[in-house]
């Protein structure tokens, strides 16, 4: 089972339609055999991207390129993809069996050859036994397979899924990326992935990358994502992290004192940098390492380091942890994942000043703009704005 | 005032607004039908002098009432023909408008802006030109041309309704699974567009079976059967009349249900599809 190299190379990629720039000069590589997810919020661009990949859309400028050779300008069938539709687009007037069917219908294969194969499939999605219905007498997540079914039967190297997920309910959703991800190890192809939804592109892919304004964030592991965002836009979309900002006060041993809006302190470690003082920083704190008390009443607003002092906003019971917001006054949201254990322990309510802490150790620098270093040698270590 | 009755006075206004629309316009028309019965010495109004099937017969009989047989073929004719150039451009038309190309606001405007023309100078319009040319004007010419720029926008807007509802990843699908521009026509756009295009294909009959503006002024020397209609209601004095009325009603029937029928069938065919595949 030699298969031709399904590595999805996107490079120097802009396109444009009318005066609005969808995709803004995008390089990015998809190794072949893996799942790789674009994740942003609608109109980011990233489903441009797919149907670029697919054919379905011209780059303005750039390549695309399917195995190490350019794809522009060919067929489907040549590239050696298929795409699911976001609403899978099954044939309405087509039985299940001549949906799957349906491309090899379109080579000119033989009744019996072509309903022989799309058996074969739909014995793979475990939906043989519905063959001859129509489409709409299946359920959401039938129909699915059968799109999956369907775009399987060309033996595609690239599968391309256009927010696969979307029309299913809760509990199929949850079900069904677990299925995708079985077939795509199982089939060993390249699966390219859109959603905008967070933990769908965490749960499934092995590469997330998160985009914005027709760019990239972040391209990275999905564990990686999730525990070191890049930016605070990547922590802020990704979910998970509460973003910190202040000015640098002073830089010691690699971790730098930063005072927030608030009068509130923090230390975020900048590894071998030396930002200057005054200069602005951001890091990142994830939300489920971070330690909530109550305060007496009338204390006064005793802040020491790695602490905020906010009044509870709102509280949400996500079953193993409560996803407990702050209102910190004057700046951004400011969210705790709490441990159920913990929480129903005590006694938290809405409106109660709490001091919210955590461990320096668990920051994350993230590079939000130039950071301004102090006797660096000349262009070393400058991060860029993403 | 109170209890369970909640209605605003606004439903009890419409529904006689309504009873009285249904009146009007079924009132006078179940009378015709049942005057058509008129036995054979009755006259054109109430009371019934017997039941018979006399004026029927009249109608086919006597070469007196006019040509109704031969204009009801005629009509049948001109609207089958409308019908069928009606749907192929229009379908076509209506495709090729998905696609902004230059002029293509103006074309629409210059198309749909037939249908704000007066009738009947359209018709006399095209007489006269024909005329001019000197060329004849017949119903499957100068009526012919008549009857479709009144046609042609009605399918053009249907199907852009139609259109409106057509998912396009369909098509994409087709194209994605390796279908040529044609096999994605054939086997997935046409298809899925069907009962819109049956829907065409009624309302281009329909509309040219009783159309009269239009056609007055440019049908020639043969009349169309609301032609023929419209010359006996001023000189036949009989309830033959009415006779045409309940013929023509039935006529216009059957085409309705011969068209919703083959929806409800290409329906049917599909979840038939269910049974056994192609």
């Amino acid at each position: 089972m030699s298969q031709a190299s399904g590595e999805v190379a996107v490079v120097g990629v802009t396109k444009r339609f009318g005066e609005t720039t969808a995709v803004k000069d995008l390089s990015l590589t998809i190794p072949h055999g893996s799942y790789c997810c674009l994740l942003g919020p609608s109109g980011c661009g990233k489903t441009t991207i797919l149907r670029m990949i697919a054919g379905h859309e011209k780059p303005t400028s750039g390549d695309i390129r399917i195995g190490g050779q350019s794809v522009l300008g060919l067929p489907q069938v040549q590239r050696g993809t298929a795409m699911m539709f976001q609403s899978y687009a099954l044939f309405p007037h087509r039985s299940v069996l001549d949906n799957v069917a349906f491309a090899l219908k379109m080579r000119g294969a033989s009744t019996a050859d072509r309903h022989a194969k799309a058996r074969e499939l739909l014995t793979k999605v475990q939906l043989e036994k519905f063959a001859d219905r129509l489409p709409t007498q299946l359920s959401g997540g039938q129909q699915q397979r059968v799109a999956l079914a369907r775009a399987l039967i060309t033996n595609p190297r690239v599968l391309l899924l256009d927010e696969p997920l979307s029309a299913l309910d809760e509990y199929l959703r949850l079900r069904m990326r677990g299925e995708l991800r079985r077939v795509q190890k199982e089939l060993g192809i390249t699966f390219v992935h859109v959603t905008h939804t967070q933990l769908e592109a965490i749960a499934v892919a092995d590469t997330v990358v998160v985009m914005a304004h027709g760019h990239i964030e972040q391209a990275a592991s999905a564990r990686d994502i999730f525990v070191t965002p890049r930016n605070a836009y990547v922590a802020r979309f990704v979910g998970g992290q509460n973003v910190l900002t202040g000015s640098v006060e002073s830089v010691m041993n690699g971790v730098a004192a930063v005072a927030g809006k608030n009068g509130a302190r923090y230390a975020i470690p900048v590894g071998g940098r030396h930002p200057r003082r005054g200069s602005p920083l951001w890091g990142s704190i994830r939300r489920d390492r971070i330690v909530i008390e109550k305060m007496a009443p009338g204390a006064k607003p005793t802040v020491g380091l790695n602490a905020v002092v906010g009044e509870v906003h709102t509280l949400e019971n996500q079953g193993s942890y409560v996803k407990v917001t702050l209102d910190l006054a004057d700046s951004e949201e400011f969210v705790a994942h709490v441990l159920d254990e913990t929480f129903f322990a005590g006694s938290l309510d809405i409106g109660e000043r709490v001091v919210a802490r955590w461990s320096a150790s668990d920051v994350k620098l993230l590079e939000d703009g130039p950071i301004a270093e102090e006797a660096a040698p000349a262009g070393a270590a400058m991060a860029t704005a993403g | 005032m109170h209890g369970d009755d909640t209605r605003p006075w606004t439903f009890y206004a419409f529904a006689a607004f309504f009873t009285l629309f249904v009146l009007f316009l079924y009132g006078p028309m179940i009378v015709i039908y049942i005057l058509s019965f008129q036995g054979p010495n009755g006259g054109m109004t109430f009371p019934l002098n017997g039941v018979s099937l006399h004026w029927f017969d009249a109608l086919i009989s006597q070469t007196r009432v006019g040509d109704i047989a031969g204009s009801f073929v005629r009509s049948i004719g001109l609207a089958a023909i409308v019908a069928v150039v009606t749907v192929v451009l229009s379908v076509l038309a209506g495709l090729a408008f998905r696609r902004r190309f230059r002029g293509s606001a103006f074309a629409f405007y210059l198309a749909i802006a037939s249908l704000i023309m007066p009738g009947l100078f359209v018709g006399l319009g095209i007489a006269l030109t024909f005329r001019l040319l000197g060329l004849p004007t017949e119903w499957y010419t100068t009526a012919l041309g008549a009857q479709l720029t009144w046609t042609l926008p009605f399918g053009l807007l249907i199907m852009f309704a139609v259109l409106g509802r057509f998912n396009r990843s369909y098509e994409e699908a087709a194209t994605d699974l390796g279908a040529t521009n044609w096999q994605k026509v054939r086997e997935v756009t046409l298809p899925i567009l069907l009962p819109g295009i049956i829907g065409v294909a009624l309302f281009g009959f329909t509309l040219s079976y009783d159309e009269i503006a239009r056609t007055a002024l440019a049908a020639g020397a043969k009349n169309t059967l609301p032609l023929e209609i419209w010359a006996m209601t001023t000189n036949v004095t009989s309830p033959t009349l009415y006779a045409v009325g309940a013929v023509t009603t039935i006529v216009s029937f059957i085409v309705i249900v011969v068209a919703l029928g083959s929806i409800a069938l290409v329906q049917r065919r599909r979840a038939a599809a269910g049974m056994r595949t192609e």
